[in-house]
């Protein structure tokens, strides 16, 4: 390599880590701030202008936040709410996922299209009509009004995530082992699920995640506050006249640990599962 | 037909039995197996909308089980009212500018990310966070850094001698909806990103390669090669993110409630407003219906290109 090639290549490095970093700075800076300001002591979070970095350095918020504000209450319904709605989701989208993998069907065309249509039909534009329904069953203020609902609208996600992976896995596999004897349900349980393990996360996390982050559920048919889950249990604090800010961001920054951990762990099954369910190759 | 017939009166009664159980269950397993999604799905999906539909003709208040048929009543309201107007206007600024913001700066991201750089793994999650965390969080940490006092937006913008006093950006009618413009991007740019960096990736490395051996700049690179390449994807994730942006609720919701004066408004929020504020589902059923037409439109765009060049299901 000529010393001018060497050159250029050390340049282009140098463009590539200074955008890089630019732009995750820009998309750190709110968490920065929001962190940091958990840590300032109560006079300083109330200067102004704002210090970007903090003079003095303190816990004290987290060791208030316990007794001033139901953070633990919170976190417990968001992972009760989650967990749900994610058992909720996959006993529904297993099934219909491997019966439109394995078999040709009338209907099954329009059965895939449907539910891709599903996920077009945001909640949001569905919330009057919801409402009624969960008034007249009897749903309103129970946490089956916020389950059901999060399962209906990530079940699109999850058959057709479902779906292209179980199409995936050789039929071979399931006829030795039916000429072994084993069920339908065996064959499935025992073969298909354990080999559909990264289709399985992907789902699971985008499930849990769309349920712990949604607030319209839970704002609209949860009046009982010891039902609310982090993002109700935040925007409560919002809507108090003389908001908190101290408590109120240090409670989201409680409420994010669960999902960076989340994050950490199933980076890559997040991005083949956001990705698979956009854009089909 | 008769010839199934035949086979099975053909059968010793034994393997009828069998017959009964293999051909029968193959037959109809497909549709057993898919039942409670669908049952699930027109009773928490379809029900609610045709109920919508339904709802939309009669004056209905939140508070009270009495329903009274007033027709298309409702709709007529809302065409005359200037409301309407302004709440699209409203919406299409929005979803516009957003959009546009978070596919440059998804794209910008993407590109960078598919370089051969150390740390990609780091990079990767660390820029698909914000779309992980709750929006509500997101749009409080927003409102934080928006406050007029102790914001730190205006204590950068005052470090630079941009402003000379203090902005408060979510209070003034002119500035509100682009203060949640800000959040509403930050949440949405990490999708746009990774479905971007699939795409790059699926490039031919050899396109670049000739490329760069007929003395390509980078600039010609991207333009001749990326963006053609890239257009697809490009397309329906725009799509998507139109979609997304149209109805985002949670995060107006929590930094504006659509105000100040009504300026930060879209029609998703305002269908809210009408049903839980003033407690009128009536016409915020009305509201929603236009909205679905709005989504009608959007979801036949996004099907026409998912199934474009008649794949195989």
């Amino acid at each position: 390599m000529t010393m001018a090639g060497h050159d250029r290549t050390g340049l282009r490095k140098v463009r590539i880590y200074g955008g890089l970093l630019a732009l995750l700075g820009l998309m750190m800076f709110p968490f920065y701030t929001m962190i940091a300001s958990t840590f300032k002591p109560e006079p300083e979070i109330f200067s102004t202008p704002a210090t970007l970095v903090p003079e003095e350095f303190t816990v004290e918020a987290y060791l208030a936040v316990w007794g001033q504000t139901d953070v633990l209450l919170w976190i417990g319904n968001s992972f009760l709410i989650s967990i749900a709605t994610v058992a909720l989701a996959l006993v529904l989208a297993i099934p219909a996922a491997y019966s439109c993998a394995r078999n040709d069907f009338v209907g099954k065309k329009t059965f895939l299209l449907s539910v891709l249509v599903v996920q077009m039909f945001a909640p949001v534009v569905l919330i009057v009509g919801l409402f009624d329904v969960m008034v007249s069953f009897g749903l309103y203020n129970t946490y089956l009004a916020v389950i059901i609902p999060a399962a209906a609208f990530t079940l699109p996600f999850n058959i057709w995530m479902l779906y292209g992976y179980f199409k995936t896995i050789p039929i071979e596999l399931e006829e030795s082992a039916r000429i072994d004897g084993a069920s339908q349900f065996e064959i499935l349980w025992k073969i298909i699920l354990p080999l559909a393990k990264p289709a399985l996360v992907a789902s699971i996390t985008y499930t849990f995640l769309y349920a712990w982050n949604r607030l319209l559920f839970v704002l609209t048919f949860l009046t009982d506050d010891s039902k609310f889950n982090i993002p109700r249990g935040v925007f409560s604090m919002v809507g108090a006249l003389q908001a908190d800010w101290r408590m109120m961001l240090t409670v989201s920054v409680i409420g994010i640990i669960p999902i960076l951990i989340l994050f950490a762990f199933l980076e890559e099954y997040i991005v083949a599962g956001m990705t698979s369910g956009a854009v089909k190759e | 037909m008769s010839s199934v017939k035949q086979e099975y009166n053909d059968r010793p009664t034994d393997s009828r039995i069998e017959w009964l159980r293999t051909e029968v269950w193959e037959s109809y397993a497909p549709y057993l197996l898919i039942a409670p999604a669908i049952v699930f799905l027109l009773s928490v999906v379809a029900y609610p909308i045709l109920e919508t539909f339904r709802l939309s003709l009669y004056q209905s208040p939140t508070n009270s089980p009495v329903e009274t048929y007033v027709g298309v009543e409702h709709y007529v309201t809302i065409l005359q009212s200037e409301i309407f107007y302004q709440l699209l206007w409203q919406t299409g600024r929005w979803v516009a500018v957003s959009v546009m913001l978070k596919t440059v700066l998804g794209l910008l991201i993407a590109v960078h990310l598919n370089q051969e750089i150390a740390g990609r793994k780091f990079f990767r999650t660390a820029f698909l966070i914000p779309w992980g965390i709750p929006y509500a969080i997101s749009a409080v940490v927003f409102r934080w850094i928006h406050h007029p006092q102790y914001g730190s937006l205006n204590a950068i913008l005052l470090e630079l001698g941009l402003i000379s006093s203090p902005i408060g950006v979510l209070g003034n009618p002119s500035t509100a909806w682009f203060g949640a413009v800000l959040a509403d991007v930050w949440i949405g740019t990490p999708f746009m990103a990774i479905i971007f960096l699939a795409g790059l990736q699926s490039i031919p490395d050899d396109l670049y390669e000739a490329a760069a051996i007929d003395g390509a700049e980078w600039w010609h690179q991207f333009r001749y090669i990326t963006l053609p390449q890239l257009k697809s994807v490009i397309l329906i994730a725009t799509l998507l993110a139109t979609i997304w942006t149209f109805v985002s609720f949670d995060v107006i919701w929590t930094m504006t409630r659509g105000g100040p004066m009504n300026s930060s408004a879209t029609l998703v929020i305002w269908i809210y407003r009408v049903a839980f504020d003033q407690g009128s589902l009536g016409e915020a059923a009305a509201y929603s219906v236009i909205g679905f037409a709005f989504l009608l439109v959007f979801a036949v765009l996004y099907l026409r290109l998912y199934t474009r060049g008649g794949e195989s299901l």
